[in-house]
């Protein structure tokens, strides 16, 4: 992943969606739905790839599109946070 | 469906450093202003992340820093791809109050200390690039738009143009979250959606990972031509010199600094083959550096070991102010300027202008204005517009004509329910396709193409070749099938990308010379050609084909 999220620093605010200029970051806020083991029981459910164990009770970021990312730095400078760290993928730091 | 309206003075399509200088501009000169952003006008475009030049003549003491000099060498670097007297008007008049205004809304040019740090690069008679902290210049900018009034639609891409009696009196607009659509009314409208990238085949592999931003993809250039406007400059591919895995700018700062480029033989091939050696101009570089490639001299590094201490703290302290991540891929890379020479790569190619002071794109005059009445351009999608100090300058001056000829006008009449749907229906179409190819398929074909045939080395039959291909590939747009709404902003940028591919191919085949080599290199006709081709090629729709004339330029040789 290009931009990578600290969950436990990030407070959900938002603002990396909102400024992404490639419309890359969207926010996932979870829902409430029946367990399918039919017992009635609601459940918190991710509807996208959230890493694993993020925590299900905030929003959350996410890139459901990692490959479109330019790695401007936009979301890593205004995250109020500093949750947000840029993470180069191996081809661009081997070819 | 309903579809909301608004109406302003003047419509401005592209938020970025053009468009935002185009907002002020209009706004300062008592216009009311609405500004449609694909994303957010804080950090789109270009310089959303950053920048640190931004060229100017200051009129010191020194003989190279005045406006005739300036003049001279924009005519040295980019003969017959501008008008003098259009680059006086949209850049040189309105240079001191540029300069003025990004103290005013919070990001001087200067250093901390007050002065200038001044570098000089790309056939420069002398250190005109002004080296500043711009890593906070977007959000300060849109800060001071909202500030002034002007009323901004983010993640609002445009769909169209809306035209009556062949004047352009407003756009459509798609909200790429919620789906929705909007008219946009206005007496005058800017287009300011810089150059078109995503054309070429990546040499960093992926597509994003280009040079200027990889979302502007020709949109505004597209509306323009469709709604009969004159594009000119657009046979010219640009490139640059990059760190070899990251499409990061760099460039400026390390030659400007003083870095040396340098083959795999240890040869520093820019010294000695141009009276300027490394400071040569942009596209004598590129070309020099292709070379070497080609002939197996590579890979090619850029050699800054040299430096003294002092140039050196100052090039690694300010390396993330153009580029904010840069400094963090040196380091995951494990690159150290002060101790190895840095691999580059020559980038993918572009449309885009000839020189950091001619553009490519719409054709205006010295007001901004396009062919096409109620149609102004500034920024990177016009054509004497370029750079960071085109789209300050320009964008301010384009904003100021368009605002001056809206309020001479009254506002028309909405536009007819059945055009407007008709809009809607073209727009999401491949919505309601239930087989079909992803847009990135096409896109590949589109890039793969532009790189084989329409690239740094052309040929008569190659670019036909190049323009049969694409047309082939075209029938295959109606096939796009997209799942969401954001990729129904993609496929949009892929129309536009292959209707500038043709473009392009189509003026460098009209071109029967070579001119700023490698940006328009024709193998077949390998000499500039004063006599015969000191001018622009004007493109033009005719009956949906692509219409070529040319129009010559008179330079007063002293």
């Amino acid at each position: 992943m290009p931009v990578t999220f600290d969950l436990d620093k990030c407070d959900g605010c938002g603002t990396c969606d909102s400024i992404c200029p490639g419309d890359v970051i969207f926010m996932h806020r979870p829902k409430l739905v029946e367990s399918p083991d039919g017992s009635g029981v609601m459940v918190k459910i991710t509807e996208e790839r959230l890493p694993f164990g993020s925590n299900l009770n905030k929003r959350a970021p996410y890139l459901p599109r990692p490959e479109e990312c330019w790695h401007c730095g936009s979301c890593r400078q205004d995250c109020p946070t500093e949750a947000i760290s840029i993470v180069f993928s191996p081809e661009m730091l081997c070819i | 469906m309903k579809i909301r309206e608004f109406s302003a003075d003047v419509l401005i399509i592209g938020g970025g450093l053009a468009g935002a200088n185009a907002a002020l501009g209009a706004a300062d000169t008592g216009a009311s202003v609405i500004v449609l952003e694909k994303s957010n006008i804080d950090r789109s475009g270009d310089i959303g992340g950053g920048v640190d030049h931004f060229m100017a003549y200051l009129n010191t003491n020194s003989s190279w820093d005045t406006e005739d000099s300036f003049l001279s060498y924009v005519e040295k670097i980019g003969r017959g791809t501008n008008h003098l007297g259009h680059i006086q008007s949209l850049y040189c008049a309105e240079l001191p109050a540029a300069i003025e205004r990004m103290a005013r809304i919070g990001n001087p040019l200067t250093q901390p200390d007050g002065t200038f740090y001044r570098t000089q690069s790309m056939g420069q008679p002398g250190p005109l690039w002004i080296n500043f902290n711009g890593k906070l210049l977007k959000p300060k900018l849109g800060k001071a738009v909202r500030k002034a009034g002007c009323k901004v639609f983010g993640r609002t891409m445009t769909a169209d143009l809306l035209t009556r009696d062949g004047q352009v009196v407003g756009a459509m607009g798609y909200h790429i979250r919620t789906g929705s659509f909007f008219v946009f009314k206005a007496k005058a409208t800017i287009i300011s959606t810089g150059n078109t990238n995503r054309l070429y085949e990546n040499p960093r592999l992926n597509p994003f990972n280009t040079w200027l931003c990889p979302y502007n993809t020709g949109d505004g250039q597209m509306m323009a031509f469709k709604a009969g406007a004159a594009l000119t400059n657009m046979e010219y591919m640009r490139m640059t010199i990059l760190p070899k895995g990251f499409a990061a700018p760099g460039f400026n700062a390390l030659v400007g600094m003083g870095g040396r480029f340098m083959n795999s033989l240890g040869e520093y091939y820019m010294e000695g083959s141009h009276p300027l050696g490394n400071k040569a101009p942009r596209y004598t570089v590129v070309f020099n550096t292709l070379n070497e490639i080609r002939n197996g001299r590579g890979p090619v590094y850029v050699d800054c070991t040299h430096l003294p201490g002092e140039k050196m703290r100052h090039l690694q302290s300010t390396l993330g102010y153009d580029k904010d991540t840069l400094p963090d891929y040196f380091e995951q890379r494990g690159e150290d300027l002060a101790n190895k020479p840095l691999e580059i790569m020559v980038s993918e190619g572009m449309q885009a202008g000839p020189t950091e002071v001619t553009g490519s794109g719409i054709k205006i005059d010295g007001e901004g204005a396009s062919t096409v009445p109620g149609l102004y351009a500034c920024g990177d999608s016009a054509d004497h517009n370029r750079c960071v100090h085109g789209a300050i300058t320009g964008g301010y001056k384009a904003g100021k004509s368009a605002a001056a000829y809206a309020l001479k006008r009254r506002l028309g009449d909405s536009p007819s329910a059945a055009l407007v749907q008709e809009t809607v229906d073209r727009f999401v179409a491949p919505f309601y396709n239930n087989n079909g190819t992803p847009y990135r398929q096409i896109e590949d074909a589109i890039r793969k193409i532009m790189g084989e045939h329409v690239g740094p080395a052309r040929t008569e039959m190659g670019l036909k070749a190049g323009l049969e291909k694409l047309a082939k590939l075209e029938i295959h747009m109606d096939d796009i099938k997209v799942d969401d709404r954001h990729d129904l902003m993609r496929v949009n940028e892929t129309r536009n990308l292959l209707s500038v591919g043709k473009i392009m191919a189509s003026s460098a085949l009209f071109r029967t010379e070579s001119r700023n080599k490698p940006y328009h290199h024709r193998l077949d006709f390998p000499e500039t050609d004063d006599k015969n081709w000191c001018g622009l090629v004007v493109v033009k729709q005719r009956a949906s084909a692509v219409d070529c004339s040319f129009e010559r330029i008179i330079y007063h040789d002293k």
